[in-house]
């Protein structure tokens, strides 16, 4: 995939940069480690020879004398094959060995005490064990040395390191080939839950249940979680909206065959039947419109409320559009509200369908001479819009039936409905946070949509 | 015959309701189930044509709670849905047939016409008696190979009289099968069309005898042929 580093990458790079900085700092530590060690053994070798010597070295008849002991030389003798050098002198005077063997500082010796240091002779690296003795009625102190190349020192040092360097790559080496099987295990439950969301898309009609995976780690429970929750949303969305086709084409027959009906009844000659054509077709127009509306409620609760809108205006707009339909129903149609404002923030196409709904129902289920009212009234921190109507009302026990999709109440009750007004007004109530209420005009119904500012 | 539509869809009653009437039936309509239950305890029903969606009580109750007390109209279902179900359903209660909304018009008035035939346990469409040959699917009547012209309510009377040839019709129940209950019947209605359809089928056509105090019957062994 691109764009995302591979989770075995990652672990990888995870696990490999602080094992290779690890790795280096014990090499290093091995290092100054080894070093002290192969110096410390080696200066006691060193030592031993020049402590074998420095017994030897004895006043005869006021003369320093010394009888190089064999022994202390082969002590210093090894494989590698080390040049061993030594130089006695009393005070800045040579007695034997090497005169150009590099001198100590008299001064900073102390008496008896070996003292050891690097320095070059020849263009070597030698190291030096050194000491100084005062004998008896000798007035210079007499110094001791003894010095051997570093061959054996440097070689027993690479064995080690090398030794130390070996085992760290073994360990890194293994560390970095069981990553992937290690990974490959620790992943199985997610390519398990993965194979059990596959299972899922195989299916023609996609299973929304949650999903069965068995007992999961707790690193992916959550995820689990969070996916059946998608998947329950999923399903109540899917549901909703095969419940609501169901139920639209359910409600389009009865008006098609209506249609169809009297269609054939006009070509048989009936009079009548342009007339009920004419209602039918109105019939399906106002259902389908209604359906989008609903539609378009249900869809807008992804909308921001971004308009500010004066129910005042609006109100006035919907008599507008609706004063034929009032007129010809012989219906008086009022507006009654004050100076306002009656401001409230909302989708304004659906405030308005809503508002248009609640209007038609009140001509529609009314009686000739009668009277559909909007009222307008503002308090604090609400606004309230209420459709009064001088119709047959809704008795209370079916009140909120009434406000189901495709409820029909029965008896006659004017002309035939889709059963989606009230519907449509409560989906957009709810969309807005709106309370609606249904209540008695005595006689009539009483609508009441109750903004909150 | 006699048709009792339940439909709470007003528009949709009428349009059956006058369909159903120019094919010569007498059709009364009702829009909810208990009252259906209440006209067809009284009424004499041959068909009952039954919508599902009924605001009170569904249709699958009013048919059910119809056969639970013995009735045995002919019915059929009329439905807005598509579900297998509801088809199976209907007929396991004992409907007797079965027509999703929207339907066609000349399909509602084959299987009216269906139903109307077996009703008489006889569900060939065309009857002969004597010279006369009734057709039931056409609505078409000749006698000696000529071709009658009925009224409607004349060819209720035949109808409902051929079904049963060689038997006693009741008057009530021949008035009960030829007039809806907001047809508007004079006392002498059905004596009326009788006589007319006597005349009619006259000479050589079946005699329709008079049984006074009982009723009507259609004398197959009249006439010629």
């Amino acid at each position: 995939m691109k764009g995302a580093i591979s989770l075995r990458f990652r672990l990888l790079l995870a696990m490999f940069g602080p094992l290779a900085a690890l790795a280096l700092v014990l090499g290093l530590l091995g290092w100054v480690l080894i070093s002290d060690v192969v110096r410390r053994t080696n200066d006691r070798v060193l030592g031993g020879a020049l402590g074998a010597i420095a017994e030897t070295v004895q006043v005869e008849r006021g003369e320093v004398t010394l009888d190089l002991p064999p022994a202390a030389f082969g002590m210093l003798e090894n494989s590698e094959r080390d040049n061993v050098y030594y130089r006695i002198a009393v005070g800045r005077t040579l007695l034997t060995g090497y005169a150009d063997l590099p001198a100590p500082d008299i001064s900073v010796l102390s008496v008896d005490e070996p003292r050891f240091r690097f320095a070059q002779f020849h263009g070597q690296r030698i190291r030096i064990a050194e000491i100084r003795r005062n004998l008896p009625r000798i007035d210079e102190p007499v110094v001791v040395q003894v010095a051997e190349t570093l061959q054996n020192r440097n070689s027993l040092r690479d064995k080690l390191m090398i030794a130390l360097l070996i085992g760290e790559c073994v360990l890194v080496g293994i560390v970095l080939l069981l990553i992937r099987p290690a990974l490959g295990w620790s992943l199985r439950p997610l390519s398990d839950l993965r194979g059990v969301i596959e299972a899922r898309d195989t299916r023609a009609a996609p299973d929304l249940s949650p999903l069965r995976t068995g007992p999961l780690p707790t690193e992916l429970r959550p995820l689990s979680r969070s996916f059946d929750r998608l998947l329950a949303r999923l399903d109540d969305a899917t549901t909703g909206m095969r419940r609501f086709t169901a139920d639209a084409s359910h409600q389009m027959r009865t008006p098609l065959s209506v249609l169809k009906v009297q269609v054939a009844l006009a070509r048989r000659g009936s009079g009548e039947a342009l007339h009920e054509i004419e209602e039918a077709t109105d019939r399906l127009e106002r259902l389908l419109t209604q359906l989008l509306t609903l539609a378009r409620a249900d869809e807008a609760g992804v909308l921001p409320p971004d308009h500010e809108i004066d129910l005042k205006e609006l109100s006035q707009h919907v008599i507008s559009r609706r004063i034929r339909q009032a007129i010809e129903a012989d219906v008086e149609l009022l507006l009654e509200a004050g100076d306002g404002p009656y401001r409230i923030h909302g989708h304004r196409t659906l405030v308005f369908e809503m508002l248009s709904n609640l209007v038609d129902n009140a001509i529609r289920y009314n009686r000739p001479g009668g009277m559909a009212q909007i009222e307008l009234s503002a308090e604090a921190g609400v606004v309230r819009l209420a459709v009064v109507d001088t119709g047959p009302g809704i008795p209370a026990e079916l009140r909120e039936m009434a406000m189901s999709r495709f409820a029909r109440l029965q008896g006659e009750r004017g002309p035939p409905g889709s059963g989606l007004g009230l519907a449509i007004v409560k989906s957009t109530a709810e969309r807005m946070g709106a309370q609606l209420e249904l209540g008695d005009a005595t006689p009539g119904l009483w609508v009441t949509v109750t903004f909150t500012v | 015959m006699r048709i009792l539509i339940v439909e709470d869809d007003a528009a949709l009653a009428r349009g059956i309701l006058s369909l159903l009437r120019a094919a010569g039936h007498a059709v009364d309509h009702v829009a909810g189930g208990e009252e259906a239950l209440s006209v067809s305890a009284t009424e004499p029903y041959s068909l009952v044509i039954l919508d599902v969606g009924l605001p009170d009580i569904d249709g699958f109750q009013v048919l059910a709670r119809l056969r639970a007390r013995g009735d045995q109209s002919q019915v059929l279902m009329l439905t807005a849905r598509d579900g297998l179900d509801d088809r199976v359903r209907g007929l396991d209660l004992g409907a007797d047939d079965y027509l999703r909304k929207p339907f066609e018009v000349e399909e509602l008035e084959a299987r009216v016409r269906a139903l109307g035939r077996r009703r008489g346990g006889d569900a060939a469409p065309e009857i002969a008696i004597g010279a006369m040959t009734v057709n039931r699917s056409t609505g078409r009547v000749e006698v000696a190979g000529r071709l009658i012209e009925l009224r409607r309510r004349e060819w209720a009377v035949l109808e409902a009289l051929a079904a049963r040839a060689g038997q006693i019709v009741n008057r009530e129940t021949l008035q009960a099968e030829v007039f809806g209950f907001d047809d508007p019947v004079g006392s002498n209605a059905l004596e009326v069309n009788v006589t007319r359809l006597r005349s009619k089928l006259a000479p050589d056509g079946p005699a329709i005898r008079t049984v006074r105090g009982v009723g009507y019957m259609l004398d197959p062994s009249t006439g010629s042929g």
